[in-house]
């Protein structure tokens, strides 16, 4: 590849991910956690009693929670000052139920997701698109023969109005208990937005579910909330991607995922997280599994300041099986802890964690795992494999991985490697004729591969693109 | 807030005074053992590995005030090596090797580093000194201690210059058995340039005792610290063996065995640090849990910014022989240099069905065709044992303990 070529895609790229708005919102709520902040979000979504009563739980329990300690190798979360975060920004739109076109969007904001590429992603025929601007989902389409066969994707303000009894059942109740955690907490005082996707018995959702996230006003947060329930034999594959403008103010992104899947059903959850190099991303996502369901989670993380996140899987049910694809990208001064928890339930259950990280420029990155088998889970079996690739003599990467294993009936095997990119791989390259960079793109681009061979060909595109990015150091 | 156990406020600086002043201790000696007895007011109990609703380990409860007995400390206690080295009791070496005693005491293992190595600080009352001279090839030194008090605080030193080499082999069993006993032991081994040091221990206690050990050495340039560390007594054991590689090209291994049953609960660290180049690890570790026995395992490789062109290797493998049992491990890798290659790998499972199948269809009696594939399992490991003595003695011990199964 010329380096005119190169150049040109770059600014391309840098255009698409790094650009910012002016912020235009209509309520916005003050800064800091008070009851007065949640009841007024509560007030402006309409949102029933029984949901503001959550969430005032959630902000009792967020109060009286410790911020986690003591972690062996644990993030500096001491810039992180939850008091100056804006809990709620809604954006400026005359529907409050979201639109149905994609032309009756403020022009600011169709801007914005033309930039994401999300009109690209429509004419790739994707099945559904719920694109999160701030706090608010504001864009929702669905295809027909979704609504025909009971398939129900919208957004998660609109769930808790318009289905209030799935909603009371599995929201925070038994997947993510704002108990959880202090972040998980957090979340339940102040979510705002996301996606509600319910798939019916036996139905299968042939194209992947996606939705968009951005931040776009400096110092507030995102409290996005996913909640996805596959009922028996369904099949479903959801896609969060992130992109976030640099701010010089610190943001904290504390999402909660909860991922229900059914006997026999499958569920896929992919993202790829690319925050701004000041933003805190403290999300909890956790999925429950029943008799012969599989779970799979694929991630791929680059951006934030901090990140940390471990995926859940409770194995709930005989025979349930659980996957985990994660990539971690650090740069300078990131701090990327992130990796996988499977509890093995019942028997006959299996789990399989896969993890790749790359640390550059004084980045940092950490797998941090925990496998639990619990007794009486005869029959189940765990494969943990880590590799971490390291660029210089500046950069961290560290393999912290937890086995409690109750039950002798099982298979446990982990394993971890650490090494250089190879001097002797580059040198093959560069003989035949690529320049350092583009050897070293190749390799990562290859040491990646079985993350991106999971994701749907824009996305994989869009991943490899943004590693490019970063390993020139050309993305704040 | 330091340990629960608050055995610090029966201790008094009279009793600490009284030990240092039977072992007739230069003042030093007594103020490191004052400050470290002070000190028990502000330390924690050493880290035990925590996950999401668990502490893999519990020191808080033990009844320290019950089981430290500080003055009425009573052993049967051998130490022998050939003539070329010293080898000494820690009352003979107190008199004859102050200066090297100054240079080393508490310089490998800080003694307020937690509180249970300044408990052992304070009130040791025996121990080890082992001193290899320059050029001198060291074989065959034994320690053997049986303990016959309820407490019992031990401290060992091997110090070893240029281009010598010694092989160390420590046992500990019990003697007069009590309800409940408790054994401390600190180690440290400062292994001079070009030596070599094999350190091997066999850990035989009474099921009724609780075990406390910190056995940890640094390594001069090219030098080498093998270590060896058969578990197979205590109702409760913490242990750390540990190696710091500050020299150039120095290396270590890190070998263990352990074998828990009824309710013995192992909590087992094996630690490296890098921090110099071309150096090498290796840890191996394989264990058996029966019973409702539990083995909790922590392994640390840690690569120092400046350890360029490192080499770090860990294996940790578990053989759960009953259902009730429990096995827990965390291998960790902690790497600040990328001209590192380093792997760790940790498997937990069964005797292999396939196998016991093949042989039981070959005629041989399931019971025996279990036994023979548990002591195969431990052969990877004893084939790493150099000294005859302490291989025999682990197969040994392995085989009776399967013996005695139903």
């Amino acid at each position: 590849m010329s380096s005119d070529q190169d150049h040109l895609q770059e600014t391309d790229t840098e255009a698409r991910f790094e650009f910012k708005k002016e912020e235009n919102s209509a309520v916005r709520s003050g800064k800091g956690l008070t009851e007065e902040v949640i009841r007024m979000i509560s007030d402006d979504k309409d949102e029933p009693d029984w949901m503001l009563e959550r969430r005032l739980r959630a902000l009792e329990q967020y109060h009286n929670m410790p911020m986690p300690s003591d972690w062996p190798g644990m993030p500096d979360l001491s810039e992180l000052d939850v008091e100056e975060i804006i809990p709620y920004i809604r954006p400026d739109v005359d529907k409050r139920e979201g639109v149905d076109d994609w032309t009756e969007l403020p022009d600011e904001i169709q801007d914005t997701f033309d930039k994401l590429g999300i009109p690209e992603a429509e004419k790739n025929a994707l099945s559904g698109v719920g694109a999160q601007y701030e706090s608010e989902v504001v864009y929702q389409n669905m295809q027909e023969q979704w609504e025909e066969k009971g398939v129900i994707f919208c957004n998660m303000d609109e769930a808790v109005r318009e289905h209030p009894e799935l909603v009371k059942e599995h929201f925070m109740t038994t997947c993510v208990p704002p108990s959880d955690n202090k972040f998980a907490a957090l979340h339940g005082a102040v979510w705002s937005g996301g996606s509600f996707v319910y798939v019916p018995e036996d139905v299968t959702v042939e194209m992947p579910v996606q939705a968009y996230f951005r931040m776009n006003s400096e110092g507030m947060g995102q409290f996005e909330h996913t909640l996805i329930i596959a009922e028996e034999g369904s099949e479903v594959h959801y896609i969060e991607g992130c992109s976030a403008p640099k701010y010089g103010t610190h943001n904290l992104h504390s999402g909660g995922v909860e991922v229900f899947v059914g006997e026999d059903a499958h569920v896929q959850y992919s993202t790829v997280q690319n925050w701004s190099k000041n933003t805190f991303n403290l999300n909890t996502k956790r999925a429950i599994c029943e008799e012969n369901g599989t779970m799979e989670w694929v991630s791929g993380s680059m951006g934030s300041k901090v990140t940390m996140l471990y995926p859940c899987t409770i194995l709930k049910g005989r025979g349930a099986t659980d996957t985990h694809i994660t990539i971690a990208l650090a740069g300078e001064g990131q701090d990327i802890d992130t990796g996988a928890k499977v509890y093995h339930n019942a028997p006959e259950t299996s789990s399989t964690i896969e993890s790749k990280s790359i640390s550059k420029d004084g980045g940092r990155t950490n797998y941090r795992g925990l496998v639990h088998i619990a007794d009486g889970a005869e029959g189940s079996s765990t494969a943990v494999e880590c590799d971490a690739l390291m660029f210089d003599n500046e950069s961290t990467s560290d393999t912290m991985p937890y086995m409690e294993i109750e039950e002798s009936k099982v298979d446990v095997a982990h394993e971890a490697t650490v090494g250089k990119i190879g001097d002797e791989d580059i040198f093959y390259l560069q003989s035949r004729g690529l320049d350092d960079d583009d050897a070293k793109k190749m390799i990562v681009a290859g040491f990646i591969e079985p993350i991106t061979e999971e994701l749907p060909i824009e996305y994989a595109v869009e991943l490899n693109r943004l590693i490019e990015l970063e390993m020139e150091g050309s993305l704040g | 807030m330091s340990a629960g156990t608050q055995v610090h406020a029966n201790l008094t600086e009279e009793q600490v005074r009284e030990i240092s002043g039977d072992l007739d201790e230069p003042d030093w000696l007594t103020e490191t053992r004052l400050e470290a007895l002070a000190a028990l007011e502000e330390l924690d109990m050493p880290d035990v590995i925590r996950t999401p609703g668990r502490d893999w380990t519990n020191l808080h409860d033990l009844d320290f005030e019950s089981l430290v007995d500080p003055l009425n400390a009573a052993e049967d206690k051998d130490q022998v090596g050939p003539e070329e080295a010293e080898v000494l009791s820690w009352s003979d070496a107190v008199q004859e090797h102050e200066d090297l005693l100054k240079e080393h005491f508490g310089s490998i293992v800080d003694p307020q580093e937690n509180y249970l190595t300044a408990l052992s600080t304070a009130l040791f009352s025996t121990g080890t000194v082992i001193y290899v001279p320059e050029g001198v090839d060291a074989e065959d030194v034994a320690i053997r201690t049986e303990q016959n008090s309820r407490s019992l605080f031990n401290y060992t030193l091997v110090v070893t210059e240029e281009s010598s080499s010694v092989t160390i082999l420590e046992r500990q069993s019990t003697g007069a058995e009590q309800d409940e006993q408790y054994y401390s032991g600190i180690v440290e081994v400062a292994a001079g340039e070009n030596s070599y040091v094999q350190y091997g221990s066999l850990q035989n206690l009474s099921e009724e005792a609780y075990n406390f050990t910190v056995k940890r050495g640094v390594t001069d340039t090219y030098a080498t610290i093998d270590w060896i560390e058969g578990n197979l007594g205590t109702q409760l054991t913490k242990t750390e063996v540990s190696t710091e590689l500050r020299g150039e090209s120095s290396e270590t291994q890190i070998v263990g065995a352990f074998y828990g049953h009824n309710d013995q609960h192992f909590d087992l660290d094996a630690k490296v640090w890098h921090r110099a180049e071309h150096t090498t690890a290796d840890l191996v570790t394989r264990g058996v849990t029966d019973d409702i026995a539990r083995s909790v395992y922590e392994g640390v490789q840690d690569v120092g910014s400046d350890a360029w062109d490192t080499s770090s290797y860990q294996r940790e493998n578990t053989l759960m022989l009953s259902d009730e049992s429990e096995a827990d491990a965390s291998p960790k890798l902690i790497i600040n240099n990328h001209d590192t290659e380093a792997s760790h790998s940790a498997t937990v499972g069964q005797i292999d069905q396939e196998d016991l199948f093949y042989m039981t269809s070959r005629g041989v009696d399931p019971r025996a065709a279990r036994n023979m594939l548990v002591e195969g399992f431990f052969v990877p490991v004893l084939e790493e044992v150099d000294v005859d003595e302490l291989r025999d003695d682990l197969t040994e011990l392995i085989g009776a303990r399967l013996r005695q199964r139903d």
